[in-house]
C-alpha cells in the first residue's frame, strides 16, 4: 500500500541511500545492500536520478516481500521509500 | 537463496557487442538482489568476457561499466560457467587467463543448470 505525499514527507528514514548518478541495476543493488543494515519495520529512502528506479524498486519490493511506500519528486532526482518487512 | 528460484543467463556476445555483453550482467544483478540464484553461462564469443582484463574495457551506453557489474554479481554469489571448447578454440588457458571465480565446464553442466532452473535466457 502506498503512502500519501504528506505521509511520505513526514517520514524519517532509518537509512538514506544516495544512488544518484548510478545506472540500472545500481540503485537496486544499493537498496538491497542498504536494506540489510536496518531492522525489520524500518524505512529506507533511495535517491536516484534514473527515472525507472521508482518502478523498479516497486517491483523488487513486491518480489522480495518489502513494502513500497512511494516516491517524492525532488530537485532532479526521485526519493523512493520502502519499508523492510522481512 | 530463500525461495529456491534460479535463473540462467547465457552470454554469447563478447566485447565487440557491449550492450549484448552487459545486459545479462544487469539482469543477473537484479535477480540476485531479488534473492534469485544466478548462473551466468559463457559460450561462443561470450567467453572473451571471462578473459582477465577484458571486462575492464567494456561499457555500454546507459549502463554501468561491465567491470563493476562483474564485481557486483560475483560478490552476490553468481556462478560463472565458461564453455571449455569455446576457450580452447580461442587460445584461452584456464585458469591463468580467466577471471577469478570462473569455472570451466562442458555441455552437460550447462544442460544440468538450465533444466534445473526456473528459467533461462540467452543473450
Amino acid at each position: 500500500m502506498t503512502a500519501t505525499l504528506t505521509e511520505l514527507e513526514g517520514l524519517t528514514a532509518a537509512k538514506v541511500i544516495d544512488a544518484r548518478g548510478a545506472a540500472c541495476p545500481g540503485p537496486l543493488l544499493e537498496a538491497k545492500k542498504g536494506m540489510g543494515t536496518v531492522p525489520v519495520g524500518s524505512v529506507i529512502e533511495i535517491w536516484s536520478t534514473d527515472p525507472v528506479t521508482k518502478t523498479d524498486i516497486g517491483a523488487w519490493s513486491a518480489k522480495v516481500g518489502h513494502e513500497f511506500l512511494g516516491t517524492i519528486v525532488a530537485d532532479g532526482y526521485d526519493r523512493v521509500f520502502v519499508t523492510r518487512r522481512k | 537463496m530463500a525461495d529456491g528460484e534460479k535463473l540462467v543467463f547465457m552470454v554469447t556476445h563478447g566485447p565487440d557487442h557491449p550492450e549484448h555483453a552487459t545486459i545479462p550482467f544487469v539482469m543477473a544483478g537484479a535477480a540476485l538482489a531479488s534473492d534469485v540464484q544466478v548462473v551466468l553461462g559463457f559460450q561462443a564469443g561470450g567467453v572473451e568476457l571471462m578473459r582477465t582484463g577484458v571486462a575492464d574495457g567494456v561499457e555500454a551506453a546507459g549502463f554501468p561499466p561491465l567491470r563493476k557489474l562483474l564485481d557486483d554479481v560475483r560478490a552476490l554469489g553468481a556462478l560463472l560457467l565458461v564453455c571449455g571448447p569455446c576457450i580452447n578454440s580461442r587460445g584461452i588457458v584456464a585458469p591463468d587467463d580467466l577471471v577469478e571465480g570462473a569455472e570451466v565446464v562442458a555441455a552437460g553442466r550447462f544442460v544440468a543448470e538450465i533444466t534445473s532452473a526456473t528459467n533461462s535466457m540467452t543473450y
